[in-house]
């Protein structure tokens, strides 16, 4: 049994088919690949093949999931029929620094946490609060609250059978100055961290220090490659930087930017990592490309490191 | 009918659903270069959807709103100015539709949000030097019914609030000096014929707005919908498709993919079903005067499609 199951972040977006029937006659209405790309049952399908048996979704899919597939257990069922489980949901606790937002970020954390348990999720990756641009610098008092919205939720995640995972973006309010003093000052029996590798190396953390750091609270990863690692405060604080206007991306497939993920794979192998690892493929042209040149790279670069 | 006068939407670029290489549509840089495209397919004027979807999360490349806009241009006088020097004079009209609002079973969210935005995007439309605002009265029949089961017993009491909604704006619009436009898209609880008791009462100053699509798939004739109430036309647009709703598709959650047989139900100008000449020979006939506007929504290859379009209007003027 290998220690690290990997799945794949969801970043299709909207599909609009559940199964295509009529595929060959959909192709040759136009006689372009969309027919490829529209359908959950060959999505899931192209996820199975190249070995990524969970996946990750965003709250955004639900919107057109649940009208599909009618209901969250369906989707399951039919993702499971395919070699696929939901591992869990991505959430944005929005405002959650702020005091007066307290009841509803809280309310809005376990809904979501009752919609990953519906999924037969039990990752619920976190992002802590919104954008630094209009937000920043936040007050010791509101990382504070923060931490206390987090470890709200995280009790009721618990008791629910799902693991909270803080989850940081480069460009939020919590932002190097007060990264670490978010998670030190959360419960860490209710409150653990998703490592996204990319995220924090922007951000300016050392991919390999911190996880050394933190290792007995990471949960889960979302693994992807950057080569913009340690950007300067103008970037990370700019107004909406996450899609720049020139098409430069900030994430890479692994192996394809400058981390170290094989130095990461030997301090996984030190401290006996067991869970899944998620993919991340945001701002890749081609996810079903990606997927195949990520596979190739954890087969022969990473997994002989450590499977 | 001058060909060269039509306006192309925008709505040719699939912002919503999977393709290889449609992350590129995130960014200022496509739109940016498009602009040019769509002028040297000869249009000088766009029609441009407004979604607030791009304004949540700190993405602001899709234009399509007015927060886009001022964080990319600074203004909209700023935006206009980059749209004329690649050769696009004019932002002709700016649509809206609420479907992004309807995701739960609270109908005081459902009309406040979609109140809120609209009335947004209607002082965005005159920033925006637009001739009309054209909004979706409803969201997709079936996704209304995904969240309100009971919807058949709630159908008045929804228009009530619709009618109240669209009141407030008419009003706006015609302070503003842009015309509100009723579009009546087959999947709406408004769609097709069903929209005619929703404009009898509102004023005069409301248009509605003729789809040649989306009356073909509510199987009616465009002609006879023009002929019939050519004073109150506010819009034409010129969209192309194949599909016949044999399956009350338009009642279901995604009516634009019917969900038993997956179809292109809009097709690219030219290529599907629709009597264009007869319908522009019937605008001539009728001396209409007001915006018209291709559309290529659902296209499945956008610079290609400009040219298609520009092929069937070609057509016109030979």
């Amino acid at each position: 049994m290998p220690k690290i199951r990997y799945a794949n972040m969801c970043h299709w977006k909207s599909i609009p088919y559940k199964k295509i029937d009529n595929f060959r006659q959909f192709y040759y209405e136009d006689n372009t690949n969309i027919a490829y790309y529209s359908d959950w049952d060959n999505i899931l399908k192209y996820q199975s093949a190249l070995g990524f048996d969970g996946i990750e979704i965003a709250p955004w899919d639900l919107a057109d999931i649940l009208p599909l597939f009618g209901s969250p257990e369906n989707f399951t069922a039919f993702a499971k029929e395919r070699g696929v489980e939901v591992i869990g949901m991505f959430h944005g606790a929005h405002a959650s620094h702020a005091a007066d937002h307290f009841d509803e970020a809280v309310r809005a954390g376990r809904e979501a946490v009752d919609t990953i348990v519906r999924f037969g999720g039990t990752y619920m990756n976190t992002c802590p609060t919104q954008n630094y641009f209009g937000t920043g610098p936040l007050s010791r008092e509101e990382v504070q609250q923060c931490a206390k919205v987090m470890n709200e939720i995280g009790r009721y995640a618990t008791d629910h059978g799902v693991k909270l995972g803080l989850h940081n973006e480069f460009f939020c309010a919590i932002n190097l100055p007060n990264h670490r003093e978010l998670i030190e000052s959360t419960d860490p029996r209710l409150v653990h961290y998703c490592i996204d590798t990319a995220q924090i190396s922007i951000l300016g953390e050392d991919l390999l220090t911190f996880y050394n750091d933190y290792h007995d609270r990471i949960s889960t990863f979302h693994l992807k490659d950057t080569a913009s690692a340690n950007q300067p405060d103008s970037v990370r604080y700019a107004q909406d930087p996450e899609i720049t206007d020139d098409g430069t991306r900030w994430f890479w497939e692994p192996g394809q930017g400058d981390l170290d993920f094989k130095g990461l794979y030997r301090l996984l192998k030190q401290h006996a990592f067991k869970g899944w690892m998620s993919i991340e493929y945001d701002g890749s042209p081609d996810m079903l490309a990606s997927m195949a040149m990520t596979r190739y790279y954890l087969d022969n670069e990473l997994r002989p490191i450590y499977d | 009918m001058n060909a060269e006068a039509i306006a192309i939407s925008l709505d040719l670029i699939n912002r919503h659903h999977q393709e290889p290489n449609r992350n590129r549509y995130e960014s200022r840089y496509f739109w940016e270069e498009l602009y040019s495209l769509v002028s040297t397919a000869g249009f000088s004027a766009i029609e441009m959807p407004y979604e607030p979807v791009w304004q949540f999360g700190g993405r602001s490349g899709v234009p399509f709103n007015r927060y886009c806009v001022n964080t990319k241009y600074g203004t909209a006088a700023d935006f206009r100015a980059v749209l004329s020097a690649s050769g696009v004079d004019r932002v002709i009209g700016i649509t809206f539709d609420p479907n992004l609002f309807m995701r739960n079973g609270n109908l005081d969210f459902y009309f406040g949000a979609s109140g809120h935005f609209a009335n947004e995007a209607l002082s965005h439309a005159a920033d925006m030097g637009a001739d009309y605002f054209a909004i979706s009265p409803s969201p997709f029949y079936g996704r209304i019914a995904q969240y309100h089961p009971d919807l058949e017993g709630k159908t008045e009491a929804f228009t009530e609030r619709t009618l109240a909604l669209l009141g407030g704006l008419a009003t706006k619009a015609q302070e503003l000096g842009v015309t509100l436009v009723l579009r009546n898209e087959y999947w709406s609880l408004f769609g097709g014929m069903r929209i005619l008791p929703l404009i009898d009462a509102l004023p005069r100053t409301v248009k509605l707005d003729l789809d040649t699509a989306s009356l073909f798939v509510a199987g009616v004739d465009a002609s006879d919908f023009l002929k019939a109430r050519i004073e109150r036309i506010g819009s034409v647009h010129l969209t192309d498709t194949n599909f016949v709703d044999t399956h009350d598709v338009w009642k279901s959650p995604n009516p634009e993919y019917p969900r038993d047989h997956a179809t292109q139900v809009f097709r690219d100008p030219g290529t599907g079903s629709v009597d264009f000449a007869a319908i522009t020979a019937l605008l001539g006939m009728l001396d209409y005067q007001g915006p018209i506007i291709c559309s290529a929504r659902q296209t499945r290859d956008p610079f290609r499609a400009l040219l298609r379009t520009r092929a069937l209007l070609n057509t016109f003027t030979t």
